[in-house]
């Protein structure tokens, strides 16, 4: 399946939008130069064509083996993950100290968006392990760090994320996953977890879970009595060789819409009372810790809608420049299909802004020396990760939908990609928290941070970009009528604060996804419309 | 052993190429360049035979005004250790010229071997490692699909193909120019800590107005123009008979090749 991407619309939100000279005045990144971070997604994207796209197509087809013991990926997926893990893509945008390199989350957006349009499915993998070596690296001991996370970086072992269970899924209170404390400081895990995306698969030697469960006597039915704890599907000795079993049983794959090529298991842990795990970091902090994680899981969903409908529109659009029908015109001569073709483009190029710009806040967020200015970028990608997940996951299946019909019915046929472009891009608004729970974030916590004062800054930044352009001649209307939707979302936010604030939920929980679509509308409008301003300069 | 990779910055194929108004050329604006992919195939080779060789050092060659030091980094993220830019300081070149500004770089340096791709994408010329080969009084086999180092690390055997299937086996003592042909290996890709180490490695910058001499161009650009526009296919209808009719007598009498 071959890929492509509009790498002018990338370059043009990085250069010209994003300014991305901006993140080597960071200390962090003070080692890289423009050059390099060209380089990095030429390479990049070099690879996700020449190598990855090749295997989607055929992954889907063939799907994940289980044989009732063990699962095999597809076909291909071992070797290029060692040559994925060989080029440094896992963690790429981790800290060096073991073994990451360092990249800000800016330039491995792009670099994201070219793998999983790709194959989606396949990225689900390194995805999976950087987040659980990332997560071992921020809040566990020395010594978990020094056993585990440089060599899952380097490809040697895989990662998993353990939360849900068939009774708790968007209530992860409600895991019944014990951890029984052991004289040694270790503890025994017992209980099942089920889509467990990467749970057991041939792509490594070992498979490295990250658990939530809870020990006996801390909180029930509460995400407050939570811990987290490593749990290797092989046993690790003291100086890092495998050893043992650790009573980890794969008890069965999903088989499932879209992205067959990633294996989402069933697993069971400590049928034989001997599942060994190690708490990571404070008992009970385990959600808090997983949230760092799901954070930018939430993101990565975000920017899987936005991959797979670059992708599908880029399909839509070749297709449609060769397709003769009537009058011998080919298709994108007709109007309804450029129609089509433009809600796609609009929809692909307003997503890519929102999920670079919210990689560009978070960066700042994190790297700024100045704490003020932490707090504000933070804020702000805090505010806009909700909408990224759910807006960019909802938005990111509409397109291939509209691309699906750019093709006509070929586009229904497994001959051409489309049909799978869908099929694989409709679990991005179901896991990582459901598109729902994503609109509760929004509406509960993300409008009241720091006493709604991010959810003012933001708004206040896009009403000064209004008043700076208001007399640009060519958009002048647009800017009026986009300061009445901006408007509006201001006045909604306020009147369901107040609603929340006298203790009525009802009606605000009822319309927080209709909230969430307009206010990420009007999001995307200001990044389309700044860089209409920008273009227009140029 | 001493590896020199001569590298050419074109445009990247998926350019959409325009030419200038006054058909001098073409618009040098909005245009993508990569390294040309047969000398990948010789960045590759070269950093092979360095790791098979140690110690051993591959120092990649770029002729061309400062966009092409973009392509020495890359060469140097690739595994190469150091570069040399010759600025082209503007002068008028064809293969003649660039060939002897190459081959006065490199003539001092006491290089073993010399990797180059068997042509550029862009011109096709495939003149100018066979030139900078003679410049310096050196074999040069070009079109090289199996580099084989012998065990003295002092020749090679190289293979390549004449048609037919046939191959044609040599054996080279060093210095030599190889010219590398597809399918002579897979370049890796420069890997994020090959791109982290690329930017300590040390890129050296010479004058082409100093390497030049009193060479002057032998051949001249006279006219640029894109190839004709592909007429669309024309569909025959009717009974197969028919239609065997009217392919016949149109490839006869229209495209004129029965």
């Amino acid at each position: 399946m071959e890929y492509n991407v509009n790498r002018r619309d990338v370059d043009f939100i990085l250069k010209e939008q994003m300014h991305y000279e901006k993140l080597l005045e960071l200390p962090a990144f003070k080692d890289y130069s423009l050059e390099m971070f060209d380089m990095v997604l030429d390479q990049a994207l070099k690879f996700a064509q020449q190598e990855v796209a090749p295997i989607n197509a055929s992954s889907d087809k063939e799907g994940c083996q289980f044989d009732g013991k063990n699962v095999k990926a597809p076909k291909g997926f071992k070797e290029l993950y060692q040559k994925f893990a060989e080029n440094g893509f896992i963690g790429s945008d981790v800290p060096t100290t073991y073994g990451g390199q360092g990249l800000p989350f800016s330039v491995v957006m792009p670099m994201s968006e070219f793998f999983s349009g790709s194959s989606v499915a396949f990225m689900m993998y390194p995805g999976l392990t950087r987040g659980a070596a990332h997560l071992i690296e921020t809040f566990a001991s020395e010594e978990l760090k020094n056993i585990y996370v440089q060599k899952m970086y380097s490809g040697q072992w895989g990662g998993t994320m353990g939360l849900t269970e068939p009774q708790a899924g968007s209530s992860v209170g409600d895991i019944k996953t014990i951890a029984e404390p052991q004289a040694d400081g270790s503890y025994k895990i017992k209980g099942g977890k089920i889509f467990i995306s990467s749970g057991d698969h041939d792509l490594t030697e070992n498979i490295i879970h990250l658990v939530l469960a809870r020990i006996p006597g801390d909180p029930e039915a509460s995400t407050k009595g939570i811990s987290l704890f490593v749990v290797p599907k092989i046993r690790v000795n003291k100086d890092g060789t495998l050893g043992e079993p650790n009573d980890v049983r794969t008890v069965n794959i999903e088989h499932k819409m879209g992205i067959k090529g990633s294996a989402t298991c069933t697993l069971a842990f400590g049928d034989n009372d001997n599942c060994i795990g190690y708490l990571v970091g404070n008992r009970m902090a385990g959600m808090k810790q997983m949230f760092q994680m799901m954070n930018e899981a939430r993101l990565l969903c975000g920017m899987q809608g936005l991959s797979i409908a670059g992708a599908a529109y880029e399909s839509a659009l070749a297709y449609a420049k060769v397709r003769v029908q009537g009058q011998g015109k080919t298709i994108v001569e007709w109007p309804d299909v450029r129609r089509m073709l433009m809600v796609q483009k609009a929809t692909v190029e307003g997503l890519r802004a929102l999920l670079y710009m919210t990689a560009f806040y978070e960066d700042m967020g994190k790297y700024h020396p100045d704490a003020e200015k932490r707090e504000y970028y933070e804020g702000f990608a805090d505010l806009l990760t909700p909408m990224c997940k759910s807006y960019g996951s909802d938005q990111g299946f509409r397109v291939t939908e509209l691309a699906m019909q750019t093709y006509g019915g070929y586009g229904y046929i497994s001959e051409y990609p489309v049909e799978q472009y869908m099929r694989d891009v409709k679990i991005s608004s179901l896991y990582e928290g459901t598109n729902g729970i994503q609109a509760l974030d929004l509406l509960g916590r993300k409008l009241s941070l720091r006493g709604g004062q991010v959810v003012q800054q933001f708004y206040q930044m896009i009403d000064e970009f209004v008043t700076a352009n208001q007399n640009t001649p060519v958009l002048k209307n647009e800017l009026s009528e986009f300061k009445k939707a901006l408007d509006s979302v201001a006045q909604t936010a306020m009147s369901f604060m107040e609603m929340t604030g006298r203790g009525d939920f009802n009606y605000p929980m009822l319309s927080a996804t209709n909230f969430l679509n307009m206010f990420s509308g009007v999001v995307i409008g200001y990044f389309l419309m700044e860089q209409a301003v920008i273009a227009q300069k140029n | 052993m001493k590896i020199a990779v001569l590298l050419k910055q074109v445009p990247d194929t998926e350019t959409k190429i325009r030419v200038k108004g006054d058909a001098s050329g073409i618009e040098s604006d909005g245009i993508k360049y990569i390294i040309s992919p047969y000398d990948e195939f010789a960045i590759e080779e070269a950093i092979k035979t360095k790791e098979k060789s140690a110690p051993s050092e591959v120092i990649a060659v770029s002729l061309g005004p400062v966009r092409v030091v973009d392509a020495i980094r890359t060469a140097l993220a690739m595994g190469a250790d150091k570069g040399i830019h010759i600025d082209d300081c503007g002068l008028a070149m064809d293969s003649f010229v660039t060939a002897k500004v190459l081959a006065n770089a490199l003539k001092n340096e006491n290089f073993d071997l010399i990797f180059t791709g068997k042509q550029a994408i862009d011109d096709d010329a495939s003149q100018v490692s066979q030139m900078v080969a003679e410049f310096l009084n050196v074999p040069q086999l070009m079109l090289a699909e199996k580099f084989e180092l012998g065990a003295d690390k002092k020749s090679a055997t190289i293979e390549r193909s004449v048609g037919g299937g046939t191959k044609e086996v040599y054996t080279v003592e060093f210095p030599a120019v190889i010219g590398a042909e597809k399918g002579l290996n897979t370049p890796r890709y420069a890997s994020l800590p090959g791109i982290m180490k690329a930017k300590t490695k040390p890129v050296t910058t010479l004058k082409a107005s100093d390497l030049v001499g009193e060479t002057k161009p032998k051949t001249t650009n006279v006219n640029f123009r894109l190839p004709p526009e592909r007429a669309a296919g024309k569909v025959l209808q009717g009974e197969p008979e028919q239609l065997a009719q009217q392919l016949v007598k149109l490839l006869r009498e229209e495209a004129k090749v029965i």
